[in-house]
C-alpha cells in the first residue's frame, strides 16, 4: 500500500466526526469529513475516495438517500460504503442493504473493529 | 486532538441538541406537530445518545435510549402526540439536561426511574406488537440491569459481545439466518481441532461495493489454507455473468481459530455470502443474481449445526441445513416515514447553518489584534493629517477596511441571545410546578446578537429576574381572577438593538411593586430614614439594596433576598444598567441595557483643560455652542440650558474630573447633550470636540482599579491614554451631589 486509503466520513455530529477522525487518522488513513448527505455529495463530486462511512439520521439528506444517490451515479457505484449508526433494527439494516450499503457498524464503535471493517472493504 | 477535546465538542453538541429538542417540543406544544418537527426532537436526543455511548456515559446512554425509543414511536406514529405526552417529553428533556450536566461532572446523576417508567408506560399503552419489543427498556431501576434489557432488545448481542467494551454489531448473523435471536454464544469458542469452512459468495456480495476476494484473503490471514475452489458452476464464457458468484471455496482452518472469528469476516455482507462449516457440509448452493426471489427458508434452527461444528471425523449431520439457501428477502421493508424522506422526497428540515468551531482563546487574540489595528490605523491617520495628507485616498480606504474587519471580528463573537432565552421555558416549567401559578411566556427578539461574554454572563441575572417576576410579580390564579385578570399570567421576554446597545426586557402582568410595603420594609431594615421622602423610582430602586426582601414568606424560589443586589451588580459588571417600570396592579418591567460588545466602542474625543477624555457616542444626543442667554444660572453652581424648550442641567466636566485650565463658561465652550439611563438628559461642558472615532476599551479595573465616573481607558491616535467617561454614573452622581450641596 503505497498511498493511504482515502476515507470520507459523513456524520452530522461534530463529536462523532472528531472521534472518527481521530480513530482513522491515527491508523494512517487519509480522512475527509462531511456533515450530511448533501455536503458528502458535493465533496464526492469533486474528490476521489476509497471508502465512505456514513451515519443514517442526518439533516438535509440522510444516509439512505446518500447511498442511493451514489449507487445511481456511475462514479461511485462500486465504492464501498459503510453505515455507522446507532440504529440497529433489522428493518433499518435491510433498508441500508437495499439502498446499497456495503456493511453496517453500530455506534458506539470500537476503533479497532472500525479499522478492521474499513480494511475489509478497501486495500 | 485528544480525548478531552473531543469530549468538549460532545458537550457543546449536547447543548445544541438540547436546545434543538427544546425548540421542537415547544413548537409541538404550540401545535406544530409535523414530521420535521418531531424528527428534529428525535435527532437531538439521538445524537446525544450516540455520543454518550461513544464516551462511555452509561447512565446518560441508558436514559437517552428510553427517551429515543419513545420519540421513535412518536415519529412513527405509534404513540399519538397529546398534551400530556408533550409535557412528559418536556420533563424528560429537563432530566436529560440534568443527565448531560452530570456526565459533565456538574451535579448528581438524576433519579430518572419515575420518568423512565412513565415513558415506558406511554409506549406500552400504544404498542401494537412491533413497538413493544424496543420498549423493553422498561423502568428498570438499576441502571446496569437496564442496559442489559435494552441491549437484548436491540438484537445486538448475538455473539455475546460485552456491552461495556463497546458494541460490535456488524450486520446479519449468518449463524441465525432468520435474524432469530437464539443464544448460540457457546458455539463461538475455539475447539482446538482444525476445521473446514466453505464459502460461497453470491452475486450480491459483489454489488454494494464489496469485494469477496478481500474477505477470502482475510481467511488466509487468519491462518486458513485454501483446499479447493469449486468451479463446477462456471458456465461457458458466452453466458458468463461477471457479477455472479460461480465459485465456492473450501478452507482449512487451524483449531485455535474460532468460528466467530471467521464469521466476523463475512458478517458484513450478510446473506450475500453463505457459509458452511464442517468437512462434510456441502458447498452452499449458488444463487443467481436476479430476481432476488425468496427461496425455501431454512427450516430448523441452525444452532445445533454450530454446536456440531468441530471434529472433521465426526460428520456434522445438520450442516447441510446451513447450506440451504436463505430466505430472507432483500427487499426493503414497507417504507417508514424516514424512508420516504430519504428518497429525496419532501425536503429535510431547514439546513443547519454551517459552522466551524474555534477555540475562544484564538478568537480573543484576533479581537485583540483587531483592536490594536484600529489604534494603529488611527495613529497613522493622525500622523498623515499632521503632515497635510488627510485627503489621501488610500487612507480613506484603509479606514473603511479597518472598520469592516473590526465589524466582522466582532460579529464572530456575537451570538443570538436565543441561546439564553431557550433556557427560560424550563425555568418557567419548574416555577409553575413549585408555585402553582400559571404563566404564559412570550418571547421576542431571540435573534438579537450580542457578545458571547455578555451572553454567557447574562444567564444568571436573567434567571433571577424571571424567578422574581413569577414568584413576587404574578399573583396566584384566584387572586388574579378576583382582580379581573385572566387566571394565567404572562411573562414577556424581549431583546432589541437600540442605539448601539441591547435592551432586554423582562415584564410581567402581575401586581406591580407594592411601594408602600417596600418603603416600610426599607425603613424597618434601616436602609432609609423613617422620614425620607422618596420618588416612585427611588422606592423601586430600593429592591436592589443588599439584604432587601419583601416576600412575606421566604420561598425556595426567589431565595432569601440576596438576589436583586447581585443581579444589579452582574449587570453593572457587563457595563449595563437595570431600570424598573412598575404600575400597581398592572405589572412590572425590568429593562437591562447592555453594551453590544465589551471591547470597542465609538467615542467622541473631547478636550477639557489639560485633559483629553472620551465620551461614548452611545450616550451623545447632540452637541451645541450655546449663547450666553441660552444658559441660565440656578444658584451659585448650577446652570440650565434651554434646548428647544426643554431645560437640561449643565454639567461642567472639568469639575467632575478636576481638570486644570478648562473653559468654565458654557457660552465659551461646547455643550454635549447626553442621554442617561437613570438621570435623564444632561449637557456636558467641554472646551472643544477634537474627534469622533472608534476606541478600544481597556479596562481600568484590571490595570488599576475601578474609578467612579470612569468606564475605562483607551489609547489615542497619538499614543496618549485617555479616560472614557462613564456618562450615566457621572451624571447621576453630579446631580445628586448638587442636590446635597443645595440641601446643605
Amino acid at each position: 500500500m503505497t498511498t493511504a486509503t482515502r476515507i470520507l466520513t459523513v456524520d452530522d455530529s461534530p463529536s462523532m466526526r472528531a472521534l472518527l477522525n481521530h480513530a482513522l487518522t491515527s491508523q494512517g488513513f487519509d480522512v475527509s469529513q462531511a456533515e450530511d448527505g448533501i455536503a458528502a455529495l458535493d465533496w464526492l463530486a469533486l474528490n476521489e475516495v476509497d471508502v465512505v462511512i456514513t451515519d443514517i439520521n442526518m439533516p438535509r439528506l440522510d444516509g439512505f438517500g446518500l447511498i442511493e444517490q451514489l449507487r445511481e451515479g456511475s462514479r461511485h457505484r462500486d465504492r464501498p460504503i459503510l453505515v455507522l449508526t446507532t440504529e440497529s433494527s433489522e428493518e433499518k439494516k435491510a433498508r441500508a442493504r437495499a439502498a446499497g450499503a456495503t456493511g453496517w457498524i453500530v455506534k458506539p464503535f470500537d476503533p479497532a473493529k472500525l479499522v478492521a471493517a474499513v480494511r475489509r472493504v478497501s486495500h | 486532538m485528544n480525548a478531552e477535546e473531543i469530549q468538549a465538542i460532545f458537550f457543546a453538541e449536547c447543548e445544541e441538541s438540547l436546545a434543538a429538542a427544546e425548540q421542537g417540543l415547544a413548537a409541538c406544544k404550540e401545535g406544530t406537530q409535523d414530521a420535521d418537527t418531531v424528527n428534529a426532537v428525535f435527532r437531538g436526543v439521538h445524537s446525544i445518545k450516540g455520543g454518550a455511548g461513544a464516551f462511555g456515559f452509561i447512565a446518560l446512554q441508558a436514559y437517552t435510549h428510553t427517551f429515543e425509543t419513545l420519540l421513535s414511536d412518536v415519529r412513527d406514529g405509534t404513540v399519538p402526540i397529546t398534551d400530556p405526552l408533550i409535557d412528559l417529553m418536556l420533563r424528560a428533556l429537563d432530566t436529560l439536561s440534568d443527565h448531560v450536566n452530570a456526565a459533565r461532572g456538574f451535579g448528581e446523576t438524576p433519579d430518572d426511574a419515575v420518568l423512565q417508567a412513565e415513558m415506558t408506560a406511554s409506549m406500552a399503552a400504544n404498542a401494537h406488537g412491533g413497538g413493544g419489543s424496543e420498549s423493553g427498556a422498561a423502568a428498570a431501576p438499576a441502571l446496569a440491569a437496564e442496559i442489559e434489557v435494552q441491549h437484548g432488545s436491540d438484537d445486538d448481542d448475538e455473539f455475546g459481545v460485552d456491552f461495556d467494551t463497546m458494541l460490535d454489531d456488524i450486520t446479519g448473523s449468518i449463524a441465525a439466518p432468520g435474524g432469530s435471536n437464539d443464544s448460540s454464544d457457546e458455539s463461538g469458542g475455539a475447539t482446538g481441532k482444525p476445521w473446514q469452512l466453505k464459502v460461497r459468495p453470491h452475486a450480491g456480495a459483489m454489488q454494494n461495493g464489496s469485494e469477496p476476494l478481500l474477505m477470502l484473503r482475510e481467511v488466509l490471514e487468519l491462518g486458513g489454507t485454501c483446499l479447493q475452489c469449486d468451479v463446477s458452476q462456471v458456465p461457458p464464457l458466452d453466458t458468463l455473468e461477471p457479477c455472479t458468484g460461480y465459485l465456492g471455496w473450501t478452507f482449512a482452518l487451524p483449531g485455535d481459530v474460532t468460528e466467530d472469528a471467521a464469521r466476523d469476516i463475512f458478517d458484513f455482507v450478510g446473506d450475500d455470502c453463505t457459509l458452511a462449516i464442517g468437512e462434510d457440509a456441502a458447498m452452499p448452493a449458488m444463487r443467481m443474481p436476479a430476481p432476488r426471489a425468496p427461496a425455501a427458508k431454512a427450516a430448523p434452527s441452525p444452532s445445533p449445526a454450530t454446536n456440531a461444528t468441530p471434529a472433521p471425523a465426526a460428520p456434522a449431520p445438520v450442516a447441510a441445513v446451513q447450506a440451504a439457501v436463505k430466505a430472507e428477502p432483500a427487499t426493503p421493508a414497507p417504507a417508514q416515514p424516514e424512508a420516504e424522506q430519504a428518497r429525496g422526497g419532501p425536503p429535510a428540515p431547514p439546513a443547519q447553518s454551517q459552522s466551524i468551531r474555534i477555540e475562544l482563546g484564538k478568537l480573543d487574540k484576533l479581537i485583540d489584534a483587531v483592536g490594536e489595528l484600529v489604534i494603529a490605523q488611527a495613529m497613522m491617520a493622525q500622523r498623515l493629517t499632521g503632515d497635510g495628507l488627510a485627503v489621501t485616498e488610500e487612507l480613506t480606504l484603509l479606514e473603511s477596511l479597518t472598520r469592516d474587519i473590526q465589524e466582522s471580528a466582532m460579529s464572530i463573537r456575537a451570538q443570538p441571545i436565543g441561546s439564553v432565552f431557550s433556557r427560560v421555558p424550563r425555568i418557567m416549567r419548574e416555577l409553575s410546578a413549585s408555585t402553582g401559578k400559571h404563566v404564559r411566556l412570550e418571547v421576542s427578539g431571540e435573534s438579537t446578537e450580542l457578545d458571547k461574554t455578555v451572553i454567557e454572563r447574562l444567564g444568571e441575572p436573567l434567571t433571577h429576574l424571571i424567578r422574581n417576576a413569577v414568584d413576587h410579580g404574578i399573583e396566584p390564579p384566584q387572586e388574579r381572577i378576583d382582580a379581573g385578570k385572566s387566571a394565567e399570567g404572562t411573562l414577556t421576554l424581549s431583546a432589541e438593538h437600540k442605539s448601539g446597545r441591547i435592551l432586554i426586557r423582562i415584564g410581567d402582568d402581575g401586581k406591580g411593586i407594592d411601594r408602600e410595603r417596600v418603603l416600610a420594609k426599607a425603613i424597618e431594615k434601616g436602609l432609609v430614614a423613617p422620614d425620607a421622602v422618596m420618588s416612585k423610582e427611588e422606592i423601586d430602586q430600593l429592591i436592589f439594596a443588599p439584604g432587601f426582601s419583601t416576600a412575606a414568606s421566604i420561598t425556595n424560589v426567589s431565595g432569601r433576598g440576596v438576589g436583586m443586589d447581585v443581579v444589579r451588580q452582574n449587570v453593572k459588571d457587563l457595563g449595563g444598567r437595570i431600570t424598573i417600570e412598575s404600575e400597581q396592579g398592572k405589572g412590572t418591567t425590568f429593562t437591562l441595557t447592555l453594551p453590544l460588545t465589551l471591547a470597542i466602542s465609538d467615542g467622541m474625543v473631547v478636550n477639557v483643560g489639560d485633559q483629553t477624555l472620551v465620551v461614548p457616542l452611545a450616550n451623545v444626543v447632540e452637541s451645541l455652542r450655546p449663547t450666553a442667554t441660552e444658559v441660565q444660572g440656578l444658584g451659585a453652581h448650577r446652570a440650565m440650558i434651554n434646548v428647544r424648550g426643554r431645560f437640561i442641567p449643565v454639567l461642567p466636566l472639568y469639575q467632575a474630573v478636576g481638570a486644570i485650565g478648562a473653559v468654565e463658561r458654557a457660552d465659551l465652550g461646547v455643550l454635549i447633550v447626553v442621554e442617561t439611563e437613570g438621570a435623564g438628559r444632561a449637557a456636558l461642558l467641554v472646551d472643544a470636540i477634537c474627534d469622533q472615532r472608534q476606541v478600544v476599551i481597556k479596562s481600568l479595573d484590571t490595570h488599576y482599579r475601578a474609578v467612579e465616573g470612569v468606564a475605562g481607558a483607551t489609547i489615542l491616535g497619538d499614543g496618549r491614554v485617555a479616560l472614557i467617561v462613564d456618562v450615566d454614573g457621572l451624571v447621576a452622581r453630579s446631580l445628586s451631589d448638587h442636590m446635597l450641596a443645595e440641601a446643605a
